[in-house]
């Protein structure tokens, strides 16, 4: 009779049930195990098996080499298809909501649109375009439909008229000092961008979201602890940490970004723990706990997912501060010089900026697109986001 | 007699009031402060009373959402019926005492609905994976099976299977208070406790919302403890009433026993603002002044004497019931120093010059509902002893002399239960004297 009929809620025999279903992953969870796990592996079998000068891929035949920094990013963007982009699909209806919401922000449409370019640019990018070369006879193209004085560059590979050389297609946003392709470097620099983009966000949630939930539901002393710790780390001089590190250690980007991360995480924190707090009043939280859900389940299923929504607006707002940051340390020469970012493509122009204007142009334009992006995405986030408006309109 | 299904005894939960930098606790806020009452299998008692007075820290505790500082809460539901007392005086189905894996077996037979359909469910998930979490909760890991229960489920309570994926800002908050008795039904309790499930929409869709209840309840032998402050939604759907006061059950019957025949003057003034369709009706008026008293620190005697309408003249004293109240209130607030003399003369002068002193005489009798003598001469000269007092600014001599003149045994005494019919009783001392209620008579 019951695989006739559907089976009703009063027939099922729950002594039955009780003890099965300990191990009941999501199918987010498993997609996540089976991209990281060859993730972790290919990472120990470079650690334990490859030389330094070995490229991770050779075994394939491939050239590219992977650094520690890309294993971090790679994991962070499986983080982010498994837990946020495959839980939008998987619930059409609230996205709609969302997009709906969302949309009503055009500078905010534009500004997704822009990020969608420079983390597609980032992520396919250097696999597509090979990396730009040091060529003197080059140096110093004008970016196209400029031109230049013809003896500012070593050979003009455009036409000369007038004594001027004109810039051409080849060199779309001119070259630099050392004959290297702006263009080209600025898709480099997506990439350092969007690294810093997605692993800083991923560490600051990661502690911020563990370490708010954790003092708002431990309450009395541990609370009282953990929140003057929050003070410590906000109080933290987390540029002249950063320097300190630098001259004891050296510091690349990878070391960037965790210092920055690791001392930048207070504020989310503090705003996790009082989100929280307000909403384990709410009757949900109660309706669950009275379902015989355990704390952790009822942390992690409603509390958390209720914060991160009102925390990804302050995360993103986060980002930009991060992204100046490593601009800034580049630009006074601060940090490794090897690392294609933006700020030090800005950082290696600014000794020509009278006479090859584009070589810090071209890349801070772009750096001021791009954190003016995520601050409108910020914006609209925190308006597509609020639970409240819901309520009042439903 | 049977056995019922829950058993609450004596259940008392205070907040601790701390202070200082030691955290010491200087007082308790006694929210809920030992009330006893039973509830029959496919019973629903319905749980009355003011805001404030402890209806809703009653259910929390009787559910263990709170824990409760005392009593015993008797829950015979959910195969563990039967049970007897150990010898040491404990009961085995006591929810009280239950550990986590018993608590987590009690969730299955006792859900709640709550108040407010706009903040009861989670609004990033969908209503139907709201409903079918507690099926997992409880070990229903077949995504399927819980799919199809909580649409069959969806369809009973007057909703569509489709709504499964809805999210709850796309519903009303009708639609919201159905999708709640979903969720409180999915594990098949024994027990739901409603904390005024319907005071927050409107009364078309109240009616809808109760007939829903009512024919759940028949068709699943369900038992209801439904808390409300509203007497006309009681009388709709319960069968017996628990009249609550400032955390105390000041009068406990079946419906019909207490709407025709009221024993408590609390009830008395609960039942009088029931709105009547015919506008000419004597019925009702009786106002009740003032706020409900801080738990904190509650009236000596009967906790209502403050308030009541009915309240007890001692021995030798007759005067207009309504005079009474007044030379009560005139006491109490000279007591308290609440009484501002110059801001009556100022309102009695509006602008003129100095009033004259029966002015101000008559002004403050007017203000506390006293006529313009009271019967009793005693009284009558102590009151007009008390206002030339506090004319003259001594507020500490007119309290002490009002003090020793007006006392009432309602504030002494408190009022043991008394038995008016079957099932029917009330604590009120206007009944003493009549055949005391046996102590826990549903204990046997």
């Amino acid at each position: 009779m019951a695989t006739e009929k559907p089976e009703r809620f009063d027939q099922v025999d729950w002594n039955d049930l009780s003890r099965s279903g300990r191990f009941d992953l999501s199918v987010n969870a498993l997609g996540m195990l089976a991209t990281a796990i060859p993730l972790v592996l290919l990472g120990l079998y470079e650690w334990q098996f490859l030389g330094r000068r070995t490229a991770t891929f050779e075994f394939v035949g491939l050239e590219r080499n992977l650094e520690t920094i890309d294993y971090f990013f790679v994991f962070t963007l499986l983080l982010f298809v498994w837990f946020l982009v495959l839980p939008l699909l998987q619930n059409p209806r609230m996205t709609r909501y969302y997009w709906e919401e969302f949309k009503r922000n055009r500078p905010a449409v534009v500004s997704l649109v822009w990020l969608g370019i420079v983390f597609v640019g980032g992520l396919l990018g250097p696999l597509l375009v090979s990396a730009p070369q040091q060529d003197l006879l080059v140096a110093y193209q004008p970016p196209v439909f400029t031109s230049v004085v013809d003896t500012t560059p070593a050979t003009c590979v455009g036409e000369v008229i007038e004594g001027r050389c004109h810039g051409t297609w080849q060199h779309p946003f001119g070259t630099t000092q050392g004959g290297k392709d702006v263009f080209t470097m600025i898709i480099y620099g997506m990439t350092v961008t969007m690294q810093i983009a997605f692993i800083t966000t991923t560490i600051v949630a990661a502690i911020g979201i563990s370490f708010g939930t954790l003092s708002a539901y431990a309450g009395g002393w541990v609370d009282e602890v953990m929140m003057r710790f929050v003070d410590i780390i906000l109080s933290f001089p987390t540029f002249l940490m950063f320097l300190l590190i630098l001259y004891i250690y050296g510091a690349g980007l990878g070391m960037f970004i965790v210092v920055f991360s690791i001392l930048g995480w207070g504020g989310t924190a503090r705003y996790v723990r009082s989100k929280s707090l307000s909403i384990s009043e709410e009757e949900f939280i109660q309706a669950s706990r009275i379902s015989g859900a355990s704390t952790y389940r009822v942390i992690r299923g409603h509390v958390v997912p209720n914060v991160a929504s009102s925390i990804i607006t302050q995360l993103t707002l986060l980002i930009p501060g991060f992204l100046l940051a490593e601009a800034q340390l580049a630009f006074l020469g601060i940090g490794d010089s090897s690392v294609p970012s933006w700020g030090q493509l800005i950082s290696a122009g600014r000794s020509d900026l009278s006479f090859a204007p584009w070589i810090v142009l071209a890349p801070g334009i772009v750096l001021f697109l791009t954190i003016l992006a995520f601050n409108f995405l910020g914006d609209a986030l925190l308006d597509a986001l609020n639970p409240e408006a819901e309520a009042e309109n439903g | 007699m049977t056995e019922p299904l829950l058993s609450v005894r004596d259940l008392k939960k205070h907040y601790p009031i701390r202070k200082g930098v030691f955290n010491r606790q200087v007082g308790a806020a006694r929210a809920v402060d030992g009330i006893s009452f039973d509830i029959a299998p496919g019973e629903t008692l319905g749980l009355v009373g003011e805001s404030g007075c402890g209806k809703s820290t009653a259910a929390s505790s009787v559910i263990r959402l709170e824990e409760p500082t005392a009593g015993e809460v008797v829950f015979n539901g959910n195969g563990r019926e039967g049970a007897a007392r150990t010898p040491d005086g404990t009961h085995p189905n006591d929810v009280t005492r239950f550990d986590d894996d018993e608590l987590k077996a009690f969730r299955r037979g006792a859900q709640m609905i709550f108040q407010d359909p706009s903040s009861s469910f989670d609004p990033r998930m969908s209503v139907g994976n709201a409903v079918g979490e507690l099926l997992k909760v409880h070990g229903m890991s077949d995504r399927h099976r819980r799919r199809a229960i909580v649409e069959d489920l969806l369809e009973r309570v007057g909703l569509s299977a489709n709504d499964f994926d809805r999210y709850p800002h796309e519903f009303s908050g009708g639609q919201k208070q159905r999708i709640a008795l979903a969720r409180a039904l999915v594990l098949n309790p024994d027990l739901i406790i409603a904390d005024e499930p319907v005071s927050a929409l409107d009364v078309s869709i109240q009616a809808e919302i109760l007939s829903l209840i009512d024919d759940l309840q028949e068709e699943f032998g369900l038992s209801l403890l439904f808390i409300s402050h509203d007497m006309s939604v009681i009388r709709q759907i319960c069968d017996r009433v628990a009249v609550m006061y400032l955390g105390e059950i000041v009068e406990i019957g079946p419906v019909e026993g207490i709407f025709s025949d009221p024993q408590h003057p609390y009830t008395e003034a609960l039942l009088s603002s029931i709105p009547t369709p015919d506008p000419r009706a004597s019925v009702g008026g009786i106002e009740l002044k003032g706020t409900v008293p801080s738990p904190t620190n509650p009236p000596s005697g009967c906790r209502f004497h403050t308030r009541c309408h009915k309240v007890i003249q001692p021995e030798g004293v007759d005067v207009d019931q309504d005079d009474w109240r007044g030379l009560l209130n005139f006491r109490d607030s000279v007591v308290a120093g609440e009484i501002d003399v110059e801001q009556v003369r100022e309102n009695v002068a509006a602008g003129e010059t100095a009033p004259a002193e029966s002015e101000v005489r008559a002004e403050l009798r007017r203000e506390f509902d006293i006529g313009e003598t009271v019967d009793d001469p005693d009284l009558e000269r102590t009151l007009s002893e008390a206002i030339g007092l506090l004319l003259q600014d001594d507020d500490e001599r007119a309290g002490e002399i009002l003090s020793n003149a007006i006392t009432t045994p309602c504030a002494q005494t408190e009022p043991a239960r008394t038995v008016h019919g079957p099932d029917h009783e009330s604590a009120c001392l206007r009944h003493e004297g009549r055949a005391s209620a046996e102590p826990n008579p549903a204990d046997d």
